[in-house]
């Protein structure tokens, strides 16, 4: 029988602004119910939380530990030297922890929030000389630089600030998603709407978490994220998290290029929508592609019933990162779809026509966003 | 003996499959036919023990009157230009089996016909006595002609026909050229002596050598003579393909060498300064053909008709460095066409397409075709020229041994190798580079960026052939002093011969 190439190209329908604002408006989950995406989002989700776990536990190492070491030649090792640790290390037996650094990049660079304000703040800007003072008088080489370059190291504390914040942002969610994954096998969750309810359910416990951060110079303790700045879990980390490696996300796909002199990339970071609700997931395992290495990580820690559910599919093992990521983008919407739940202005059951019209307002800002989105991923 | 047992074996294989006992099922046939060309694969590797490689002339030859009253004698020698060439037809026939699956209609027959045409090839390439030579090179036709139009593309009619006609006028012209030879020298001679001035006129050589030129232009091809070759590749099926540009065409090359320049050494070099014109218009003619295609097989097949019109150029020079030149143009010619044709099968048994304007993003790690697309790239970097690879080495050797002879028409075949890295790296580009896609676009980039392509994967198995293939470009590239070793001594003395008379 010869191939007809039509055969072979599968497509889902996208979901309209309306649509999903309707959804969103109406209780009901963006991802539409099945067994088999219950399967997918709960596995792929507790391969991420056991990832998170380690992203998390390295990037708040790196940050006490590292802090300012101008050469961190074993910042992904946790501190552990042993010999065996760094040949396992350098055969690659390990995590993928440049993904992580590639968030926090991202974070660090689009820079919304709470917590890109404190940064610019004279608040911080007191603390990181403090620090400084501190640092140079036992490194020459900061002494050095110091006064050559005045703004360098202030940066350097700004990029230790966001990776420790988002290292306790993965902790809270690396357990979200492991209680999830727990909660599935007793029976408590069973439908998608059970997801993104756990999932907003832990948002919401920990939305008012203080995100604090200090470091220890010469027995001297620093703080770099004080308490008094009032930094918290969801609106100072969670949001512009979400902002930046959700939605924004940087212009890398891995299979297009663009000129950007051309402007095919907005001179306005706030209109890109490159980040994981956009991204396609064919470029998978590409060079240079960070999403990639995610995909890894996660096929390392991915739970056997999904694993076998991946093989019965397509090309069995042969393609299961780009299975994987599918399965990560629905996972991801169902996240979106309960930080949208959680952070809706009034409850859904309001009779109030403001507070209707306030979430009906609410809920067309994301629903215009998503549409650009991934949609299609949606569709049982 | 061991000759004919170079032609024993496929022919009696050919009856074996065709005679086999029973119901046979496809794969015992093709099994059958694999084991009978291994044989003959073997037996070919053996001739290369007993061949002596200083040795110039025709070696392990084997005499028999057939029919002495008509001149044809069954006389089979071997030697540095008919060695290799007889390796490459052991080896792309036995590919030509292996690659062959999932075949629905009359395997019997199919497989017969392939036994049948390779040793027909076989035939023609030792023959020693014209006639013979003619028989054999009649033999492979109806075969050929069987398995485009049985088991071709849905246009098979139309190309097997185009093909039969086309190939049937060069078997008219040669065999007028032949039996010309008798009627003007007034014997029946059709041995593999020189023909020189003082057997026949310098007019009576041209008036032979002209009609052999032409009937083998349209089997090598040479522009415009090439018109069938296009159509026959986009109908064949691809071992079909790999057995036509790899072996098939050499026909047409080796008896250009062997009857054209070898038979008429003073005609060949009075004509030779219009032949080697006729070489680089064919090569620019073929490179800009291919440029112009969309389907990958008809570029494949286009750049066949370029990278031949360099064996013709050599042939022309006639320099014992541009004869090497040429020898080795077959066989890396052989290898790669073959295993661009190969290549370009797989994507089409996969995708059901060889649209360039459709196919895109092959080389996707997980969901695309990427060991095909890495052995493309291979190949089409061979075909390049680059270094390193057995295109290099034959075109450096037919351009180092023409320059000094006819440097125009050299200098405007290099462009026409510099215009296969256009058309390869179009090819490249288009199929292999970007979002996979094997679809024509709809013109919104966002539904085509969302459309999920469920290609089968490429087995090892499937693509076994073509790295073996890829390993013999390699080989030969980073150590050409294997086949030049074989052919040498052979290339040199034909050289010499038309050095002597020009």
């Amino acid at each position: 029988m010869p191939v007809i190439s039509a055969d072979l190209v599968h497509v889902e329908p996208s979901l309209s602004c309306d649509e999903l604002q309707r959804r969103l408006l109406s209780g009901q989950t963006l991802l539409a119910e099945s067994s088999d995406h219950l399967l997918e989002v709960v596995g792929v989700l507790e391969s991420y939380g056991e990832v998170l776990d380690a992203y998390s536990l390295n990037l708040i190492y790196q940050a006490e530990h590292q802090f300012l070491n101008p050469v961190p030649v074993f910042k992904y090792l946790d501190g552990d030297l042993s010999p065996a640790k760094i040949w396992r290390h350098l055969n690659h037996d390990r995590i993928n922890f440049e993904y992580a650094e590639y968030c926090q990049k991202a974070m660090f660079w689009h820079g919304t929030g709470g917590l890109d304000a404190y940064l610019d703040g004279e608040a911080f800007a007191a603390n990181c000389q403090a620090i400084i003072a501190a640092k140079r008088r036992r490194d020459p080489l900061l002494a050095l630089l110091n006064p050559l370059f005045p703004g360098f190291l202030p940066e350097l504390i700004r990029s230790a600030a966001t990776t420790h914040a988002l290292g306790q942002f993965w902790r809270v969610m690396s357990d979200l998603f492991l209680d999830l994954a727990r909660a599935e096998r007793s029976g408590q969750v069973s439908t998608i709407a059970h997801v993104v309810d756990f999932i907003k359910d832990g948002l919401v416990a920990a939305a008012a978490n203080p995100i604090t951060y200090g470091v220890t110079i010469a027995g001297q303790h620093h703080w770099v994220l004080p308490p008094e700045a009032g930094l918290t879990f969801l609106v100072d980390v969670a949001v512009p998290y979400v902002e930046a490696v959700f939605l924004r996300g940087m212009p890398f796909l891995g299979t297009v290029s663009f000129n950007a002199q051309a402007q095919q990339i907005s001179p306005d970071q706030a209109q890109f929508a490159y980040g994981a609700l956009y991204a396609d997931p064919l470029p998978s395992m590409g060079a240079g592609i960070p999403p990639s290495l995610l995909l890894q990580d996660m096929y390392r820690h991915l739970p056997e019933p999904l694993h076998q559910w991946y093989r019965q599919r397509t090309r069995g093992e042969g393609d299961v990162r780009v299975k994987i990521c599918m399965s990560f983008q629905k996972s991801m919407f169902c996240v979106t779809n309960a930080a949208i739940n959680g952070t809706m202005p009034h409850p859904l059951s309001t009779t109030d026509p403001q507070q209707q019209a306030a979430n009906a307002a609410y809920a067309l800002a994301w629903a215009g966003r998503l549409a650009a989105g991934r949609t299609d991923c949606l569709a049982a | 003996m061991l000759l004919s047992s170079l032609l024993l074996i496929p022919f009696v294989g050919s009856l074996v499959v065709l005679l086999w006992p029973g119901g046979p099922s496809p794969q015992r046939l093709r099994l059958v036919t694999i084991l009978i060309l291994v044989a003959q694969l073997l037996v070919s590797l053996g001739a290369i023990a007993l061949f002596d490689p200083t040795a110039p002339g025709m070696q392990l030859q084997e005499l028999h009157a057939w029919v002495p009253g008509i001149g044809l004698d069954y006389a089979l020698g071997i030697d540095g230009l008919s060695l290799p060439l007889v390796l490459i037809n052991a080896a792309l026939t036995l590919v030509s089996a292996v690659i062959t699956r999932d075949i629905d209609k009359r395997p019997r027959i199919y497989f017969a016909m392939l036994l049948l045409i390779s040793g027909a090839v076989n035939g023609a390439f030792l023959a020693e006595n014209l006639l013979l030579f003619f028989l054999f090179y009649e033999l492979e036709l109806i075969p050929l002609w069987l398995l485009i139009s049985v088991w071709g593309g849905a246009n098979r009619a139309y190309a097997a026909t185009k093909f039969l006609i086309f190939t049937a006028v060069s078997g008219m012209l040669i065999l007028g050229a032949f039996l010309g030879l008798s009627l003007l020298t007034g014997t029946v001679d059709f041995s593999l002596t020189p023909v020189l001035s003082d057997r026949l006129t310098i007019g009576g050589q041209l008036l032979l050598l002209i009609p052999l030129l032409i009937g083998f232009g349209i089997k090598i091809p040479l522009v415009p003579l090439h018109n069938w070759l296009p159509d026959a590749h986009t109908q064949a099926s691809t071992p079909l393909s790999v057995l036509l540009a790899g072996v098939l065409l050499k026909l047409g090359t080796y008896g250009l060498l062997r009857f054209g320049l070898q038979l008429f050494p003073e005609a060949w070099a009075r004509i030779a300064p219009a032949l080697a014109i006729w070489a680089a218009f064919s090569v620019l003619y073929g490179s800009l053909a291919a440029i112009g295609q969309t389907d990958m097989k008809r570029m494949v097949a286009f750049s066949s008709v370029g990278h031949m019109g360099y064996v013709l150029l050599a042939a022309a020079a006639g320099t014992p460095v541009a004869l090497l030149g040429a020898v080795f143009q077959m066989v890396s010619h052989g290898l790669i066409s073959a295993l661009l044709f190969l290549l370009v099968g797989i994507v089409y048994r996969k995708t059901g397409t060889r649209d360039l304007q459709v196919l895109h993003g092959l080389l996707n790690p997980e969901k695309g075709l990427p060991l095909t697309g890495s052995l493309m790239i291979v190949a089409v970097m061979a075909s390049a020229g680059l270094p390193g690879m057995a295109g290099f080495i034959s075109e450096f050797l037919v351009f180092r041994g023409s320059i000094g002879v006819f440097p125009l028409a050299t200098l405007l075949s290099m462009v026409g190798s510099g215009l296969t890295a256009v058309y390869f790296l179009l090819l490249v580009n288009r199929a292999f580079f970007g979002r996979l896609a094997i679809t024509p676009p709809s013109g919104d980039a966002q539904v085509d960026g969302r459309l999920d392509v469920r290609l089968s994967p490429v087995a090892l198995r499937e693509t076994l052939p073509a790295i073996a293939l890829a390993a013999g470009v390699v080989l030969l590239g980073l150590w050409p002093a294997s086949l030049g070793h074989l052919s040498e001594a052979a290339t040199t003395a034909m050289g010499l011969t038309i050095g002597g008379v020009a």
